[in-house]
């Protein structure tokens, strides 16, 4: 047998063993922990057409999630648990800018967002809605973990929300089994 | 302020990070090209680590002796070369996770559903545990404009027969946001939940959908699926949007009481040709859609000798989908022509309401459904499979659990009367656990 065939389940052993030590490689996987907002796609329009690049909110906290504006099922206890967020960080006099991607761009462009912004009294200005090319979004999306797929008009996805730290770096991820999410700010 | 503690970390996330990428390498494949390849790579990464991991050592050397004097500051050359590494890493980073991206492999999607009942209308010995539907659903991409859309489904007729159908075939080509063309068979734009809310059981909120709607093979009275080309698109408006179908695609028949889109074509040449316009509505009135369908449809029979009609419908619908509410309504009129037996014309009407409330909670609903079908009509008589063709009314009422994001539980109490041919009614309890994947 080849020498560099044998060596190679040992090898695989090795770094299976270095990736489930390495917090590193989660980001790959799609999990949170390392993530940074500079190596995502940084093409975004708010709801009010302006250009936003991710890598330009550092030096703040960030709350990012993905959502659809036709979605009644998840997206609103999803935006229901940012707004006990920003409730939480109001108490503590803190801080941070809350990002909410939207998985359909073919379909919810900037004023889409802004409908759904005025309509649900999400008027803070840290709060961005955005909008990106469809490529951009799956990359975000897969860089982050926020795994969805289309079927017809509608996108089928999960509930999570990402926290990153000033340094733009992601420190933690909510979903449905946390029990409380603003004991993750 | 940097620490020693951060370099072997550093590293160790270097080294994991080209774990996985050589990882994934091993995995792909073991003939030969593969495995130089992956040699290759191999030798690259470790020299890599080796290089990275001479620099932290170096750098390690320069601190040691600072934090001895007092934990002063890095030396700006340290400073510099420890910048180089962590962007060497982030680099490293960022590369694997376009990998990811960059991940064309076609995943696998779908809907499942099982259940029980107490009634089984059209096989009366029947009841218990049932399965319903398992729903594969593929979307290749092809390019940035060419689509597709592909949907198979496993499922178990009320008489307990499994059945495999493929329920969607269609090759698309987007011109723009407001125009696509689909061609292959896709379902016939008409109403709001033929389109929207189709064979996976998770995504609508009732359990079943009304009757008269039901799939061609499960007592539906409507071509459900349609063969040929499909535009269709939406124009912003105003606040809302404007949505538009036409669609022209090969004439049904009915064969063996049940309506039958034809896949390969159909014998008698004639197309069936449909619309749908609506608007939904923006602003204060969110939520809101309008719209109005009809097609024209000549049908063909199994008969000796053939019968033809010609099915004409127009009718309307109306959605109200909020964060609160989801209201839904549909009303078909049918003004069918007889084109071989001379009867003339033939006048008859479907529709439903079914109205429903988001709690949260869960989601209980209402539905009433009717459909006053004349059995003179040809098509309708035609229509004997489940006995389909036959007018009934039946009132329900659900509620919907979402167990999480992936699983829904329903339960529905219903009572149907048919009102014509064999006139009986039934009382059903029926529970249902859908799950997406």
């Amino acid at each position: 047998m080849d020498p560099v065939a044998r060596s190679l389940p040992a090898l695989a052993a090795l770094m299976a063993l270095l990736a489930a030590l390495a917090p590193g490689v989660a980001v790959a996987s799609g999990a949170p922990g390392g993530a940074r907002l500079a190596d995502l796609p940084q093409h975004w329009r708010d709801d009010d057409g302006r250009e936003l690049a991710l890598a330009h909110l550092a030096g703040q906290r960030v709350i990012l999630t993905m959502a659809y504006a036709s979605c009644h099922k998840l997206c609103p206890v999803t935006i229901a648990s940012l707004r006990q967020m920003q409730r939480a960080l109001d108490a503590r006099g803190e801080q941070a800018q809350i990002i909410v991607v939207g998985y359909d761009p073919a379909n919810d462009d900037p004023s889409v967002w802004h409908q759904y912004r005025s309509s649900r009294h999400l008027n803070r200005a840290n709060w961005h809605f955005l909008t990106g090319s469809a490529h951009d979004t799956e990359q975000l999306a897969r860089a982050l973990g926020f795994d969805f797929w289309k079927y017809d008009e509608h996108v089928m996805h999960g509930s999570r929300v990402l926290v990153f730290d000033a340094h733009g770096v992601s420190q933690s991820a909510l979903g449905p089994e946390t029990p409380d999410w603003t004991a993750a700010l | 302020m940097l620490t020693q503690f951060k370099f072997p970390l550093r590293a160790l996330v270097l080294g994991a990070a080209l774990s996985t990428v050589c990882g994934a390498a091993l995995a792909a494949g073991s003939d030969g090209d593969k495995l130089a390849e992956m040699q290759r790579k191999l030798d690259q990464s470790i020299q890599m680590i080796e290089a990275l991991s001479a620099r932290v050592r170096e750098l390690e050397a320069h601190q040691a002796p600072a934090k001895q004097a007092g934990a002063a500051p890095a030396t700006p050359a340290g400073v510099e070369r420890l910048d180089s590494v962590e962007q060497r890493v982030q680099q490293m980073e960022a590369a694997n996770a376009n990998r990811h991206a960059d991940d064309s492999s076609l995943p696998i999607h779908g809907f499942a559903d099982v259940g029980a009942g107490n009634y089984n209308p059209l096989n009366k010995e029947l009841k218990g545990a049932n399965v319903g539907n398992l729903d594969f659903y593929l979307a290749p991409k092809l390019g940035d404009r060419t689509l597709s859309l592909f949907e198979l489904n496993f499922e178990v007729s009320p008489d307990g027969t499994v059945g495999v159908d493929l329920e969607r075939a269609q090759v698309g080509y987007q011109f723009n946001d407001q125009a696509t063309l689909w061609v292959g068979r896709f379902h016939t734009p008409f109403g709001y939940i033929n389109t929207a809310l189709h064979h996976g059981g998770w995504i609508s909120t009732s359990l079943r959908r009304p009757k008269f709607v039901q799939f061609e093979d499960h007592g539906g009275i409507l071509p459900i699926h349609t063969v040929g080309a499909w535009l269709t698109g939406a124009v912003r408006s105003g606040d809302g949007k404007v949505l538009y179908d036409l669609y022209a695609g090969n004439g049904q028949e009915i064969i063996g009481g049940v309506l039958d889109m034809r896949n390969a074509g159909n014998s008698h040449g004639n197309p069936m040709v449909g619309g749908r316009l609506g608007y939904r509505f923006g602003g204060k009135l969110d939520g809101l859609t309008l719209g109005l369908h009809g097609f024209v449809d000549k049908v063909a029979d199994d008969f000796e000798p053939t019968d033809y009609t010609r099915v004409k419908m127009v009718g309307a619908y109306a959605v109200y989908d909020t964060d609160q509410w989801e209201h839904i309504a549909e009303f078909y009129a049918f003004n069918d022509e007889d084109l071989s037996g001379g009867t003339g014309s033939h006048r008859s009407e479907a529709g439903f309401v079914q109205l429903g409330y988001r709690a949260s909670w869960g989601i209980p609903y209402l539905r009433y459904e009717r459909a006053s079908l004349q059995q003179s009509d040809a098509y309708f008589a035609a229509l004997t499979s489940l006995n389909s063709g036959a007018s009934y009314y039946r009132n329900a009422l659900g509620l919907r659990f979402e167990l999480d994001a992936k699983t829904a539980l329903k339960f529905e109490l219903a009572n149907t009367h048919t009102t014509d041919r064999a006139p009986d009614q039934y009382n059903e309890a029926q529970v249902q656990y859908a799950i997406r994947f």
